[in-house]
């Protein structure tokens, strides 16, 4: 599955990748270097705005990856092409074609991740504003499969469960942007008043912020809290959507 | 010494809230054989085809394929049969060839073998001038023998095959039948629904008859031809007015007579000779008048009043 998956990507990968990478880095740009301007001297917690922003921005990347890849483009292979129909007469059936494609929406995830990350690496040097401070920064390929594949599960239960296409602006709107905004990206939510710090803790985005800027930057032991939460929270929803979708394909 | 089946079905039975597709079925199909389900649109032969192929969990009975009971060896199953399914589901994103690689995947088969296999196998369709292709850029009749590839790759024993042919034109038709008859001559089973009486006339070793979730006949075609129908079979167009006047000629002097329409009717004997000069000594006026062999078609029509394609 997954290998089906990647003989497609490979076709198209330049058309792809280019979008998912340049957007990023524009948010980079834009907010990391114009608003961090105004922001004063101490940055944020001391860390400057730019750096502040840089992982926070590489963990969405990884969620809108596999946000997408989980939504739109398994839908169509759902519904539309009814791909998946032809892949349950073989010995693949619909548990490991779920799986495959969480793997393969983490994978793409870690792969958009890393180029990113090497790309705020480069510019750190560049411009002489270091972004990424800390060797634990290499772990964070794997972090980003992890993530990619925690995204990837919450929107192959959403895709489970809808009937048309355009109930996706749903998810996106009412999950994915929220997430985007509220979980650390921009502005620390810690300092907010509560349930907002508390309501935060509970949401996955938070997390993966965490995860990566902890990475980046040096760790604190706190950052063992965020990867176990990633990782129980994928586990405990992982089999939902393997459920449904075998419901779906097989009367 | 009774053969061992390769597939057997008991009290098969499959219901959707409320409504039930299949309403218990018993069949036996041998090794080696090409085995039909025939019926009209609805009548439950997919539904049936899906619960051998493992896309619908059949409500009730029981069901082996290969010596594996359904409930419990899907997989094992899946290793076995080959899938050509009623609708078009090849992969639009990969090419024609792509297409048979990555579906050799899915059995975990070695690239090398699958390699070669899909090329023996797009020779066998006869396509393989279209390997690079895109899958948008066939024909319905290309894109048919395509799924039929697709379906040999592991090198099934058995080949489910849901209305091969529907859809396809004479020509097309007839290449999938001489290839669905070079299978059977290798000793594969195959199993295939149709709602078209000469395909299963020509094809199977053996069918059944199926409508409304139930078989209402089984045999060979001959033997069902012979069973139900008389050989011969003589078709009378005319006005409404004489043809009213026909009715009870034909009564008293053939073995069944169908009303199919305003204005034809249709005789079953096995004297079709003597038929005719009854009905010109009666001088009712005929306007078209068709002799034919009795078919499967015929024996569906006496079983149910109703034609196979309406």
């Amino acid at each position: 599955m997954w290998q089906r998956n990647i003989t497609i990507f490979r076709k198209y990968w330049k058309t792809i990748l280019f979008p998912n990478f340049v957007e990023p880095l524009l948010y980079l740009a834009a907010l990391g270097l114009g608003l961090g301007a105004f922001i004063q001297q101490g940055g944020i917690n001391g860390q400057p705005y730019v750096q502040f922003v840089a992982p926070g921005l590489l963990a969405s990347n990884a969620m809108f990856a596999a946000s997408f890849e989980s939504t739109f483009n398994t839908f169509v292979k759902l519904k539309i092409d009814k791909i998946y129909d032809a892949i349950i007469t073989t010995p693949v059936n619909a548990e490991d074609v779920v799986g495959g494609e969480y793997l393969w929406a983490g994978t793409r995830a870690a792969l958009y991740g890393t180029a990113f990350l090497a790309m705020i690496v480069l510019l750190g040097i560049v411009f002489r504003q270091p972004l990424v401070t800390s060797w634990w920064a290499l772990l964070l390929p794997v972090m980003l499969l992890a993530i990619g594949i925690m995204f990837s599960v919450m929107g192959t239960l959403f895709t489970s469960l809808i009937e048309r296409i355009d109930l996706y602006a749903y998810y996106f709107t009412l999950v994915v942007t929220p997430l985007f905004l509220l979980s650390g990206v921009f502005f620390p939510v810690d300092d907010f008043p509560a349930p907002v710090p508390q309501v935060a803790w509970f949401t996955p985005l938070y997390h993966a912020v965490n995860v990566c800027r902890e990475l980046a930057t040096g760790p604190s032991v706190g950052v063992l809290v965020d990867v176990a939460w990633i990782l129980v929270f994928t586990g405990a929803l992982a089999l939902i959507p393997v459920q449904i979708m075998r419901r779906r394909l097989i009367g | 010494m009774t053969e061992e089946s390769t597939l057997e079905a008991r009290g098969l039975k499959k219901s959707y809230s409320g409504f039930e597709a299949v309403k218990g079925v018993d069949f036996k199909v041998f090794g080696g054989e090409c085995f039909g389900f025939l019926g009209p649109n609805g009548a439950g032969k997919t539904t049936t085809m899906k619960m051998i192929y493992g896309a619908v969990i059949p409500t009730d009975g029981e069901l082996a394929v290969a010596g594996l009971d359904v409930y419990h060896h899907e997989r094992e199953i899946k290793r076995r049969i080959g899938v050509v399914p009623q609708e078009n589901n090849l992969d639009d994103e990969l090419k024609v060839e792509e297409n048979l690689l990555i579906y050799g995947r899915y059995y975990d088969l070695p690239s090398k073998l699958v390699l070669r296999r899909a090329e023996e196998l797009l020779d066998f369709m006869q396509l393989s001038e279209k390997a690079e292709a895109t899958v948008e850029q066939l024909s319905g009749g290309m894109k048919r023998r395509l799924l039929i590839a697709r379906a040999l790759l592991n090198d099934p024993e058995i080949v489910v095959l849901d209305e091969p042919t529907t859809g396809l034109d004479p020509q097309a038709r007839h290449l999938v039948w001489d290839r669905l008859r070079e299978l059977t001559d290798e000793g594969k089973t195959l199993i295939l629904t149709t709602h078209y009486m000469e395909e299963a006339a020509r094809l199977c070793d053996r069918l059944v008859i199926m409508e409304g979730g139930l078989i209402i006949a089984e045999g060979t075609p001959g033997a069902l031809v012979d069973e139900h129908v008389s050989p011969q079979v003589l078709e009378f167009r005319t006005d409404h007015r004489s043809l009213e006047e026909l009715v009870p000629i034909l009564e008293a002097a053939s073995d069944a007579v169908e009303r199919t329409g305003e204005e034809s009717i249709l005789a079953y004997t096995d004297d079709a000779d003597a038929l005719l000069e009854r009905v010109r000594g009666s001088g009712t006026e005929i306007e078209n008048t068709l002799y034919r062999q009795a078919g499967l078609e015929d024996v569906f029509l006496r079983l149910t009043g109703r034609r196979l394609v309406e």
